[in-house]
């Protein structure tokens, strides 16, 4: 009874402390995306035309489904490079199981999330269990998944369904379908994380696994959830790409890895393990996505489109790495005010 | 009885004589009489269009009895693995190789190795650098000038006024997308105004990013008359953008692909503005390229052409799109190769 409680304090601390970091990321994302909206609206007014969201947002949506799985691995101190293979094979599952056929859509969303389930399982086991590095175990089954990607392919693109196309690429009230579905992933992943004790226990295991080992919490069970979990982001990224462009290539996966670090990023995760910010990832993004539009908009050459994106990317890293050194004394005294609050409700 | 079994067996004879002659006569001019091998080093093929090149080069190979063995090799877009790929095959035995150099001119030093040590060796469709007869037993380019010229000329055709003209080709600073840059802009006076940054948006071909592009594009210019786009296939998911827009998708000047003549047919009765043109996608570029190798290792005579010059195909003001809603969408009805063996090769 004793042990138990000291549990439950230690665990309201814990989500008390992190309460405040959340709010600092979630302002300079925000602040950034705000910053970027009133640069396009004065230099680009054209990439934040109606017309323009509406076709630029559903890639913004699978960023952001990729981001959050990428998110749920970094958490726990590891990187999924298998992203490029899992996407891909989502989409050439749900493009050439059905061959045009709607009624074989269900089917080949099922296969498809079977294969993401394996995927998980695998780089769970290699991580968790073999203790494995992420970077070397993901990068194995990277290539496991482009050899099932050939298998079902042959590395042909095929059209997709009139049915996938309507759901992934349609609009409901003006919005895009797809960005719906990345609302959805983000409600899941932030109740899940934030609300429940599994995703209480599954942030301290990131921060710290050896203390959360020995407090007795399983944490090679919730390391292996994650890359699970990230592998069904994926998964559901891919099927949402395939809908949305009408002739998705065998290889759509490839141009999404590097993204969706840079949302984790970007969102104030560590890259070492530990707290996730879900809300900010999304919104980081919807960040990049609208800078790669600005840079398309501003009809400058090619070169400086590239250049522009990794200026706007840098600064926004920068601002986050400033606040976070200029108010660090700030931050300890909030932390222990909130601390307070914290114990006194509860 | 006997008399009529003779009639018979000279009737035979008659007629495989007859089928050999037949035979003899089919056997085209580049191909010799020496006994070669041949192998058709890609370095890229994973997509329908390089497969059907491949089902295309294979074809042509067989029509020449003296070419006993047709091999093939896919880099996989390694330059490493593709420079190997040649210098195995030359190791192997292989008497005749045709390259489709990806990497440019890096795969010159493999390719003249090979050339040096005694082999017949044909890039072509990308300039590797390089002169013949010293590099390369010959190289067999592709007229991209020329389709820039012929939708220049057709664009003049539908709008004869001038109008805002937006170019999309696939990686930055591809030569391909350049020299066709060239073709139009040398039949396009002042009066047609390009809309994309210089020289020409980029796609990667890559339709995920041709959507993006297509999307900032609308929203940018209020007024687009005429697409122009080198990989026509890739537009199909990035067209009805317009329609989002409320705007009628512009006329498009491209090269053909089944998806893309049947999209046409699906939509062009709500889309009164969507003229569409295409020049031949250029499958059969491999076909000269394998005919020229065939000629030098075989003793054949070459054929004359030295450049694969692509043909137009669709022009839907003259009513003649062509859809085949029965086969996949990723071949071209444009190729030589029949729509069927096409199916096959990609599937």
């Amino acid at each position: 009874m004793n042990q138990h409680s000291t549990i439950t304090s230690s665990y309201s601390g814990l989500r008390s402390i992190s309460m405040l970091p959340l709010a600092r990321s979630f302002v300079t994302v925000v602040l950034s995306t705000v910053v970027l909206i009133i640069v396009c609206s004065i230099f680009a007014p054209s990439s934040v035309s109606l017309g323009a969201l509406e076709g630029s947002l559903p890639f913004a949506a699978v960023i952001a489904i990729v981001g959050l799985g990428q998110l749920l691995v970094v958490q726990q101190g590891g990187f999924d490079l298998s992203l490029p293979g899992a996407v891909s094979l989502a989409v050439v599952v749900s493009t050439h199981y059905p061959q045009q056929d709607n009624s074989l859509l269900p089917m080949a969303v099922v296969v498809a999330l079977g294969f993401a389930l394996v995927a998980g399982v695998i780089n769970g086991i290699l991580v968790s269990i073999f203790n494995l590095n992420a970077i070397i175990a993901t990068i194995g089954v990277n290539a496991l998944l482009y050899g099932a990607v050939f298998a079902v392919s042959g590395g042909v693109p095929s059209i997709t369904t009139t049915l996938l196309a309507e759901i992934a690429g349609g609009t409901t009230f003006g919005i895009p379908n797809s960005v719906f579905f990345a609302a959805a992933a983000l409600m899941v992943v932030s109740f899940m994380l934030k609300k429940t004790v599994m995703g209480r226990r599954f942030e301290a295991i990131g921060a710290n696994p050896l203390a959360a080992q020995a407090v007795g919490l399983q944490v090679r069970r919730h390391q292996m959830m994650a890359y699970v979990l990230a592998q069904l982001l994926y998964c559901m990224a891919g099927i949402l790409i395939s809908g949305i462009t009408r002739e998705p290539t065998a290889f759509q996966g490839d141009t999404l890895l590097l993204p969706s670090v840079a949302v984790v990023v970007l969102g104030g995760t560590s890259l070492l393990g530990g707290r996730g910010y879900p809300i900010s990832t999304v919104i980081a993004a919807f960040f990049l996505n609208q800078l790669s539009q600005f840079a398309l908009a501003v009809g400058v050459p090619y070169s400086a489109q590239t250049i522009i994106q990794a200026l706007a990317l840098g600064f926004g890293i920068g601002v986050y790495s400033v606040r976070w050194t200029g108010n660090s004394s700030k931050q300890t005294k909030n932390v222990k005010m909130e601390d307070t609050n914290d114990l006194q409700v509860s | 009885m006997i008399y009529k079994s003779l009639k018979l067996a000279a009737a035979t004879a008659v007629l495989a004589l007859g089928c050999a002659n037949a035979a003899l006569a089919d056997v085209p001019s580049w191909c010799g009489p020496k006994k070669a091998t041949i192998a058709l080093l890609d370095g890229y093929g994973g997509n329908s269009w390089r497969q059907v090149t491949t089902a295309s080069g294979k074809q042509t190979a067989s029509l020449c009895p003296s070419i006993t063995s047709y091999e093939y090799a896919d880099g996989n877009g390694d330059t490493q693995k593709s420079i190997s790929d040649i210098k195995g095959m030359a190791a192997k035995g292989v008497d005749a190789l045709v390259v489709f150099g990806d990497a440019g001119p890096a795969m010159l030093p493999a390719i003249t190795s090979v050339f040096k040590a005694g082999k017949v060796i044909v890039p072509y469709r990308v300039n590797v650098g390089g002169k013949e007869g010293e590099n390369y037993t010959k190289f067999i380019g592709s007229s991209f000038k020329d389709d820039g010229a012929s939708w220049g000329n057709w664009i003049k055709g539908v709008l004869p006024k001038g109008g805002n003209v937006l170019f999309l080709s696939g990686p930055a600073g591809n030569s391909q997308g350049l020299d066709e840059l060239a073709g139009l802009k040398s039949v396009l006076g002042a009066e047609y105004v390009f809309v994309n940054p210089e020289p020409f948006a980029v796609t990667n071909w890559d339709p995920a990013l041709t959507q993006k592009v297509l999307t900032a594009e609308i929203a940018k210019n209020a007024k687009i008359d005429v697409i122009v786009s080198d990989f026509g296939p890739s537009l199909v998911g990035a067209l009805p953008l317009f329609g989002k827009s409320g705007k009628s998708i512009p006329a498009l000047a491209t090269s053909d692909g089944n998806s893309l003549g049947c999209f046409w047919t699906d939509v062009n009765k709500d889309n009164p503005d969507f003229k569409l043109f295409t020049v031949a996608t250029g499958n059969d570029n491999v076909r000269l390229a394998v005919e020229h190798a065939v000629a030098a290792a075989t003793g054949g005579t070459p054929p004359t052409e030295q450049i694969f010059k692509a043909p137009s195909f669709e022009d839907s003001t003259k009513g003649n799109v062509q859809c085949r809603k029965d086969l996949p969408g990723a071949i071209y009805l444009s190729s030589e190769l029949p729509a069927d063996e096409q199916a096959k090769a990609v599937k």
